[in-house]
């Protein structure tokens, strides 16, 4: 089995130690034998999503933010067509913000890609903090951390989680993050993904199944992720 | 007033004394209390440096360039103010000067030699406007407290317009600093390195490392690089709008890191006994600062020779037939020109990596997924122990490149341990808080 995981532009969304997603992501799948390409996509590049399994779009600076809305414009219609037919997504902190209809900056309006249904407006105090969420769907907290200026309102859209310790969203209505088809969307980095195996999994299992039809993950011992996952709970909760 | 500050003055010293242990919290305390009873005191005391203050910003090796200038500039036999401790927001500022004052509540002094804190700048400026600023690189750190790497940038150009007299020493191979110097309108010197040295570093594919400012602050299009030294620093053009590395005023060449440290600079041979490319930006940095001031530097080899800070920075110890070299790592650009010295020695070693997330090293820890950790995987590494309060972050962050790590949360158990049982040579890389502590944990262990 393989999966490919797109990474876009890596040059601009790149804060935050987002090459830990995309390490967590390769080396779960390597230690089951599953193979795992990492595709890096630079911004005058094409992007044939058909060739994709996992796409992640990280955070960056609201002013690269801005570089990047501008080339989304020209992908939306494919990227779209990608999410509708399940293909997972992966979008933290800026990557989040512009998966939504907008983001309404001091400095003007970010277009977004309207792939889900949320929009962010710019607030003040930037809400900085450890954030620990919590998800029926996974057995564990996810925790991580997050540093965003950016207010993000989801709707009835399903959230990622609600809110034990941290801001989430908006910081007002307890949710973090969406769940919306395969596509998951946070302000969690820390990064998200090392410290949350069974996101990462969740991630890899929705890729497979929607390539293969199935998606069997052996088990691995995740004591030590398990551990520092903990270690955060229970510091702050 | 002079009453007001000869007050400030006894008080600040009487509690910096007091405090003498607690090292630099003393100096920060003195510091406010000073401002407290006397708001002008900066001011009043930066007004007496009879020649020129000089401060030095940046992400990384402010306080190695900083202390290295003052060095320098003492052996041109002046007198001068230096916060050696690197206490650099306005309260630790306010504590050098305050501190260097004599009991009359006056200073005694040629030369300012100040590290401060970027974001400080806009605080501090205000009391008084430096003739020089070094600016020795910017990088992604702490962004937590400073947000993006954006906002830093923008903080130093409001801080550069508030002193337009100020001349600026700039790192003309790193962009972001370029950029800020040009479009300041202060007036500018610019020292960088115009020869290749690392062939790996030709192109983009040939690191993985996170580099800022790929794209132009001036259009916005993809910068072009000849070929990098690290992170973003190297030789680099705008193919749309001409922005591009200026003319170096001073320009190292014939690099040479086969024994330490070598270059050749305004003709002149320079040698230091360190490890660390990153230390030759440090020394051409100060070296550039003086140089502009007007310094002849006659006896800079004799001052790179005796430059031993103890603050942390590369810092030897020997204990109980082990060698220790304590060094700061604390953000992903310092952490790995870290590992890069660490590799210069190709003895066997051990490695301890203490990662506190204290407010000082930054609540958030994600930049460790920055560091190009997978370069431990080398035979000459025999093992690495992670330690401190993130240790956890810290083995989890070896895992995801294979590499075993143990887990000590103590430090100084950490420390025992290796020293019991490795190989006789030890590297213990810290972050900010953890600097401190294990330092003096290292100097009462080594007593």
């Amino acid at each position: 089995m393989k999966i490919t995981i797109g990474h876009l532009y890596p040059d601009l969304l790149n804060l935050y130690g987002d090459r830990g997603n995309i390490q967590c992501m390769r080396k779960r799948c390597e230690w089951r034998g599953i193979e795992a390409a990492v595709r890096e996509f630079q911004l005058s590049d094409p992007i044939d999503f058909a060739k994709l399994d996992i796409v992640l779009l990280g955070g960056g600076s609201d002013r690269e933010e801005m570089l990047v809305c501008e080339r989304l414009k020209t992908i939306q219609k494919d990227f779209k067509a990608y999410v509708e037919d399940n293909g997972v997504v992966i979008a933290v902190c800026g990557g989040y913000q512009l998966l939504g209809h907008y983001y309404d900056t001091d400095d003007g309006r970010i277009e977004g890609l309207s792939l889900v249904d949320l929009y962010t407006e710019q607030g003040s105090p930037r809400l900085i903090s450890n954030i620990v969420i919590e998800n029926e769907l996974f057995s564990q907290p996810i925790v991580g951390f997050e540093n965003h200026g950016g207010r993000t309102y989801i709707g009835d859209n399903q959230p990622l989680g609600k809110v034990r310790f941290g801001y989430g969203n908006n910081g007002k209505d307890g949710a973090e993050g969406i769940l919306y088809k395969n596509v998951v969307g946070t302000y969690l980095h820390g990064p998200l993904l090392p410290k949350n195996p069974q996101v990462c999994d969740h991630l890899i299992g929705n890729a497979l199944e929607r390539k293969y039809g199935k998606s069997e993950l052996a088990p691995l011992d995740d004591s030590q992720e398990l551990e520092a996952n903990r270690y955060i709970v229970e510091r702050f909760c | 007033m002079r009453v007001r500050r000869l007050i400030a003055v006894w008080t600040a010293k009487i509690v910096s004394t007091a405090c003498r242990f607690s090292g630099r919290q003393g100096v920060t305390l003195a510091g406010r209390i000073a401002l407290k009873l006397d708001p002008k005191i900066l001011s009043d005391l930066a007004s007496m440096v009879r020649e020129e203050i000089f401060v030095v910003c940046g992400t990384n090796g402010k306080t190695t360039t900083n202390n290295l200038l003052c060095s320098a500039i003492e052996s041109e036999g002046k007198k001068l103010v230096c916060n050696h401790t690197g206490s650099n927001m306005l309260a630790g500022v306010a504590a050098a000067f305050v501190l260097a004052a004599g009991n009359n509540g006056k200073l005694d002094a040629d030369y300012a030699c100040i590290e401060i804190d970027e974001a400080s700048t806009l605080r501090i400026f205000p009391h008084f406007k430096p003739d020089y600023m070094v600016l020795t690189n910017l990088f992604r750190d702490q962004l937590d407290r400073y947000g993006e790497i954006d906002i830093t940038m923008d903080i130093l150009d409001r801080a550069m317009k508030m002193a337009p007299g100020m001349t600026l020493i700039v790192n003309g191979d790193d962009a972001l600093s370029e950029y800020l110097a040009m479009k300041s309108g202060n007036p500018y010197k610019t020292y960088g390195i115009s020869e290749q040295v690392f062939k790996e570093q030709s192109s983009e594919q040939g690191s993985h490392e996170i580099r800022e400012g790929r794209f132009c602050k001036n259009c916005g299009a993809r910068l072009e690089y000849e070929f990098y030294h690290y992170s973003q620093l190297g030789k680099y053009h705008c193919p749309e709008c001409g922005f591009t590395r200026p003319e170096i005023d001073f320009d190292a060449s014939h690099i040479d890191m086969s024994d330490g440290l070598g270059f050749e600079v305004e003709g002149r041979q320079i040698r230091a006994d360190y490890r660390g490319f990153y230390n030759i930006y440090n020394i051409l940095a100060a070296y550039s600062a003086a140089r502009t001031a007007g310094l002849a530097l006659a006896n800079f080899d004799d001052v790179l020779k005796k430059f031993n800070p103890q603050n942390g920075r590369m810092e030897q110890f020997e204990i109980e037939g082990t060698h220790i070299v304590l060094n700061l790592a604390k953000n992903p650009a310092g952490f790995n020109q870290n590992i890069s010295a660490v590799m210069e020695d190709e003895k066997p070693k051990d490695i301890i990596i203490v990662i506190n997330d204290n407010a000082q090293d930054g609540t958030d820890i994600s930049w460790l997924w920055d560091v190009d950790f997978d370069r431990f995987a080398q035979e000459s590494i025999r093992s690495i122990t992670v330690s401190g309060i993130r240790c956890q972050d810290m083995r989890l962050r070896m895992k995801y490149v294979d590499i075993p790590s143990e887990l000590i949360a103590d430090v100084k158990s950490a420390i025992e341990a290796r020293i019991k049982d490795g190989c006789g040579n030890l590297y213990v890389l810290v972050n900010y808080t953890a600097l401190f502590s294990t330092r003096n944990l290292l100097v009462g262990m080594q007593n």
